[in-house]
């Protein structure tokens, strides 16, 4: 099972995506990939109903949310209301610390993305006020990045014993399924999908 | 910040707080769109019947004021362009004489680590002579650390 | 007259790609006919000083370059919209490519929707962004 761990939609500012087009487009170009999650920043799409979607294309479509921390953007996954009256998703100076235990209280996960680049990953923030704890999971491929900020990831999680995912942060269309991750278990749900984050069995995967 | 982004939206959004004439001349549509590598004719070819001014053209104006005069100060280094789109709707042909009014179409705060990030979308609505819209231009602009 | 027709155009289709040319005498060209003459856009030096690595496209003619590829592949269209965001700095005398891809129709403007990018050498997204376009 590979999911695409991090997209954005329209919903998201500086998305330009339709999430119809990004079904279109996987199937279209035959992308290796079964599913892909919505992470729109700084908030929780709540209302969008991608059932129907999903029965058309075949495609498994999860919502989670990108938030903003003193050490840099953050993937939630498992969202529910609990977690949204712990703290603010619109805000871009919440603690690591504490999204990483409310989020975790309240039965989600939580995985700080693109920590290779500057100012909005974990990397330069661990280096210059060192590591946060309960940090287990990172992105260690994520589609946007350049230079060697994936190298830089995928450094840290060896260096700190954490487990690596991939996801493409995509904003337009073709830029979704460049990179996942690839899951040894079967995921139908978000449910599964915090469920299978935390037990491992789980490689972050990319395409030329 | 002592001023909030609603308070900001209240007092400036959508309020002409610029306009400046400005003037298409032939060279330097033709110029702007040979550097950009335009095959097209209708934008390349002098004597071209269709002939106008490339898509994005009217993007590279600026008004005599990027904000309206009374708006508060902040470090103008803080200012990051996050982006710009042009909407064309009509064409804008060798020679006209375009009216470009400035308003701020949109205003937003997140609070950030190093205080407010300030949300900004500048448009520039440019008409020519007989008065019909030509293009609209959005940019789009963040201020770190928002105003002083 | 477009040389392309709505329903000939698929979803997906990539546009041809193309090499750009952003030589400092090309960009010092366009900077002149903008009137946009800052140093960090025409001599490495300044741009250097102002701690770039070097002098960088400005950002209306990497939009430029993007509605020259849409013109190319179909001669007469008309673009609508373009919008685009500059992910990180293009380079003066570096080999970029602009491409483009068809990424939504729609039947009842007779519109297609595309994905532009500018990507560098190593293939690294410099500029993203999507236009609306009638055939």
């Amino acid at each position: 099972m590979i999911l695409d761990l991090h997209n954005h939609s329209i919903k998201s500012d500086d998305g330009r995506a339709k999430v119809e087009n990004y079904c279109q487009w996987i199937r279209k170009r035959g992308l290796p990939i079964d599913g892909f999650v919505l992470t729109e920043h700084r908030q929780f799409d709540a209302e969008s109903d991608y059932r129907g979607l999903e029965d058309r294309t075949g495609l498994l479509i999860l919502k989670g949310s990108e938030v903003e921390t003193d050490y840099g953007h953050v993937l939630v996954f498992g969202v529910n209301s609990d977690m949204l009256a712990a703290f603010d998703f619109g805000r871009v100076d919440l603690s690591l610390e504490r999204v990483l235990r409310e989020v975790s209280r309240c039965g989600g996960v939580a995985v700080p993305c693109h920590p290779g680049r500057p100012r909005v990953g974990m990397c330069a923030h661990v280096e210059q006020r060192g590591a946060v704890e309960g940090v287990e999971i990172v992105e260690t491929l994520n589609g946007g990045s350049r230079g060697r900020e994936n190298q830089v990831a995928a450094s840290l999680a060896e260096r700190m014993g954490y487990r690596g995912v991939g996801g493409s942060d995509a904003h337009i269309v073709s830029h979704i399924g460049r990179c996942a991750t690839r899951f040894e278990r079967e995921i139908a749900s978000i449910e599964d999908l915090v469920g299978a984050l935390r037990a491992g069995g789980y490689e972050a995967v990319q395409w030329e | 910040m002592g001023i909030t982004a609603e308070e900001l939206k209240s007092r400036y959004g959508g309020m002409v707080f610029d306009s400046v004439q400005v003037e298409a001349t032939l060279e330097s549509m033709l110029e702007f769109a040979r550097a950009c590598g335009e095959t097209d004719p209708r934008y390349t070819d002098a004597g071209h019947p269709d002939l106008q001014a490339p898509v994005n053209f009217a993007a590279k104006y600026h008004g005599a004021r990027m904000l309206p005069d009374d708006f508060p100060e902040f470090d103008r280094r803080m200012m990051i362009d996050a982006g710009k789109a042009v909407e064309w709707i009509a064409p804008i042909r060798p020679g006209d004489e375009l009216t470009a009014n400035s308003h701020l179409h949109d205003i937003y705060e997140k609070t950030g680590r190093s205080g407010s990030m300030l949300f900004l979308v500048h448009r520039m609505e440019f008409s020519n002579a007989r008065g019909e819209l030509t293009s609209r231009v959005d940019w789009r602009l963040i201020i770190r650390g928002g105003l002083a | 007259m477009t040389s392309r027709s709505y329903q000939e155009v698929e979803f997906g289709e990539d546009l041809p790609e193309v090499e750009v040319d952003v030589s400092l005498s090309n960009v010092t060209r366009f900077c002149h006919a903008t009137g946009m003459l800052a140093g960090r856009f025409m001599n490495h030096e300044e741009a250097r000083e102002e701690g770039l690595p070097q002098a960088i496209v400005p950002g209306i003619m990497s939009q430029g370059l993007l509605v020259s590829l849409v013109h190319r592949w179909a001669p007469g269209c008309g673009i609508r919209k373009i919008d685009t965001v500059f992910r990180a700095p293009v380079l003066v005398d570096s080999a970029p490519r602009c491409c483009g891809v068809v990424t939504d129709k729609d039947d009842d403007s007779r519109t297609v929707e595309l994905d532009l990018t500018i990507v560098n050498e190593q293939g690294e997204t410099r500029v993203l962004g999507t236009a609306t376009v009638v055939l």
